[in-house]
């Protein structure tokens, strides 16, 4: 029986062998060395690696990113965390003009191999602040590799993998994953890569595509519609950028109903280019209408449990549109 | 209305430090005036529509670039903004990839993807800059973190004006250079204008190199048409840095002759201040303290800008022989 992680264990461990393997590697952002991370995702690495590699910084998100840019471009790998993503506007600058940016401008010159890990998402009552799930923003950027795992076992993989990259990665964790989600996590190297979605759940009735957290809500929902008899397929993209439209439409081509769940806001939110991609690609495919579940667009997670309540996403809403595009 | 600002009274260059040689002396003089021609050629090939977007003169301030770059090694790093081309001539790009860059042709470093402002060069390390206000200083600092962490004694320069100064990522990178005491020189164009926003509404202080003080590091303004006296500062400050005791912000008093760039009048200036400031230029103050201390002569004179003329002809030729990118290579570098 192979170990069983938390998901923020498998994070940890995936710094830390990373760390341990390649000394470019260093670790730098707020509160991640003394307090070992507000999640405590960082926890025990300063002592095992000492303020060169493990490396508190100013609250000041810009020069975080840029601190990482910079001496990316000299060769080393940096792994910058924003602490919570609702932060990661003051570093907008660096990340969009200058990350995403600076392979092209320099005609690969130059290359930005930094792996930007941030925590979002909602339902743990934090508020407007502390909610926000804004990997979109990123996605409209070619040059920045956006992912997003759903699993310990795709944390640990894809964070090495992304570590690895020679692009700059944006690696979002769900704060909602990191200690309800626990899974089989290999002791050793491994690497999950950068751009493949899975498919958690195999099905013929309908295809759901979700990523993050919601992965594990569409999965819920599947399992109560399967009482029902109707069985849905679930893919996880864990790649938001560049997005895998091959098993996508393979499985729309199978199922020809979509549904797409995400926690983000709903215009111009993910599920809005995978629809576009699969009415470009496989119109002829559909037997009903691209649905989407997510939020509302409203500016932010209001704090007060029943308003947080009304903008999540949960299996009861993703049922109530399986209901809906089943009947088609 | 235009702002009226009295520049220092015209003086040759005040530097008495006896300690330059006749060679160094005449290699900053050489690249003074290779700056200066290579600008004002750039001037004239825009308006004669030789390529297109825009050009931003750094005509005025060449003593604060050469001052500042011509005593980095080929390992030390140079971080530009859009005013500060003619860093990479002085830190040796061949001028053709200059010229090919201005024109954006497939031969330039780029391949044709920047725009004439932002010019850089892996090689030998300048890095291409983006618009956006201070983010050079900020990947600047980055790249002297990366230098410290690699335990290399390269240093970093990073060129900016005064309009960069009021932006928060300026805050960030000195702070944080500080904290670190990284081998970086944080070297300030006043030029007084922020595009067309003059220095009062900038800032309250008379000497931006006093915000180091905040920082904890030194902070100095030299005269920035002296190229011996930015020289002095940039060499100590390099200096400094190199030897690990960290960063240093170079404040360097100058003026920018044309508009922001050359589709700027400027007519927010009033012409006496154009004209005061005129009769400071740098080229022509270095000149005359040249001739006075014997160094330099008409035949002399003659012969760099000969020389230099011959070379850009030659690099003008190369970019436009050279042919354009194919439309298609717009896709290629987005990953790497």
């Amino acid at each position: 029986m192979a170990r069983v992680l938390n998901f923020i264990d498998a994070i940890t461990e995936a710094l830390d062998q990373e760390l341990g393997r390649d000394e470019r590697v260093f670790i730098l952002g707020e509160d991640i060395g003394l307090s070992g991370g507000v999640f405590k995702a960082t926890h025990g690495l300063l002592d095992k690696y000492g303020e060169d590699r493990v490396l508190d910084t100013p609250l000041a998100e810009g020069i975080i990113i840029a601190a990482a840019i910079g001496s990316s471009m000299m060769g080393l790998r940096p792994v910058p965390e924003i602490q919570f993503t609702d932060f990661i506007t003051p570093a907008m600058d660096q990340i969009v003009q200058q990350a995403a940016k600076i392979h092209y401008r320099t005609a690969g010159a130059f290359s930005c191999p930094i792996t930007v890990r941030i925590c979002c998402g909602g339902g743990v009552s934090g508020g407007l602040y502390h909610s926000q799930e804004n990997a979109a923003w990123f996605v409209h950027e070619p040059g920045l590799k956006v992912v997003m795992p759903s699993t310990p076992y795709d944390a640990k993989g894809m964070l090495v993998a992304a570590i690895r990259d020679s692009s700059p990665v944006l690696f979002f964790e769900h704060k909602k994953l990191y200690r309800t989600i626990k899974g089989e996590v290999p002791e050793g190297d491994y690497t999950v890569p950068i751009g493949p979605a899975a498919v958690r759940r195999e099905g013929k009735d309908l295809t759901i595509i979700s990523y993050g957290f919601m992965v594990h809500v569409a999965l819920e929902a599947a399992e109560t519609m399967a009482q029902r008899g109707i069985e849905a397929e679930v893919i996880d993209l864990r790649t938001l950028s560049p997005i895998d439209k091959e098993t996508i439409l393979k499985s729309v081509r199978k199922t020809n109903k979509v549904l797409i769940v995400h926690e983000d806001k709903k215009t111009m939110g993910i599920g809005a280019e995978i629809a576009a991609i699969i009415t470009e690609e496989a119109f002829d495919d559909l037997d009903g209408p691209v649905v989407r579940v997510t939020a509302p667009d409203i500016p932010a997670i209001p704090f007060s449990p029943p308003l947080e309540k009304y903008w999540l996403v949960n299996p009861e809403k993703v049922v109530t549109a399986i209901e809906r595009l089943a009947a088609y | 209305m235009a702002t009226k600002t009295t520049p220092a009274e015209a003086q040759p260059t005040t530097s008495g430090k006896p300690a330059y040689s006749r060679e160094l002396l005449l290699g900053l003089y050489k690249m003074l005036v290779k700056c200066r021609m290579c600008d004002e050629k750039a001037r004239i090939l825009f308006r004669q529509s030789k390529f297109a977007g825009n050009f931003y003169s750094n005509v005025g301030q060449e003593a604060g670039e050469v001052g500042a770059a011509y005593t980095l090694r080929e390992d030390d790093w140079v971080a530009p903004s859009h005013r500060d081309w003619t860093s990479n001539i002085i830190k040796g790009v061949p001028l053709k990839f200059c010229f090919a860059q201005l024109y954006a042709k497939a031969t330039s470093p780029d391949k044709g993807r920047s725009s004439p402002a932002h010019m850089g060069y892996a090689p030998l390390h300048i890095i291409t800059p983006a618009s956006s206000i201070a983010g050079q200083l900020n990947v600047g600092t980055g790249v002297a973190l990366g230098i410290k962490k690699l335990g290399q004694d390269s240093v970093v320069v990073c060129f900016f004006g005064d309009g960069a100064t009021s932006i928060g990522g300026f805050h960030e990178a000195l702070n944080f250079a500080a904290v670190h005491r990284l081998p970086v020189v944080y070297l300030c164009q006043n030029n007084l204008w922020a595009e067309s926003v003059p220095l009062r509404l900038q800032t309250a202080l008379t000497n931006l190199s006093d915000r180091a003080k905040a920082y904890g590091f030194p902070g100095v303004s030299v005269d920035g048409n002296d190229i011996l006296a930015v020289y002095e500062a940039a060499t100590a400050a390099i200096e400094r840095a190199r030897a690990g005791e960290g960063p240093t912000l170079i404040e360097a008093k100058t003026y920018r002759w044309y508009g922001h760039s050359e589709i700027d009048p400027a007519k927010y200036r009033s012409k006496e201040e154009v004209e005061a400031w005129k009769k400071q230029c740098p080229v022509l103050r270095f000149e005359k303290f040249l001739t006075d201390k014997k160094i330099l002569n008409d035949d002399l004179k003659k012969k760099v800008a000969s020389d230099i003329t011959a070379e850009i002809d030659e690099a003008v030729e190369f970019a436009e022989a050279s042919p354009y990118p194919k439309p298609e290579d717009a896709a290629d570098f987005v990953w790497s």
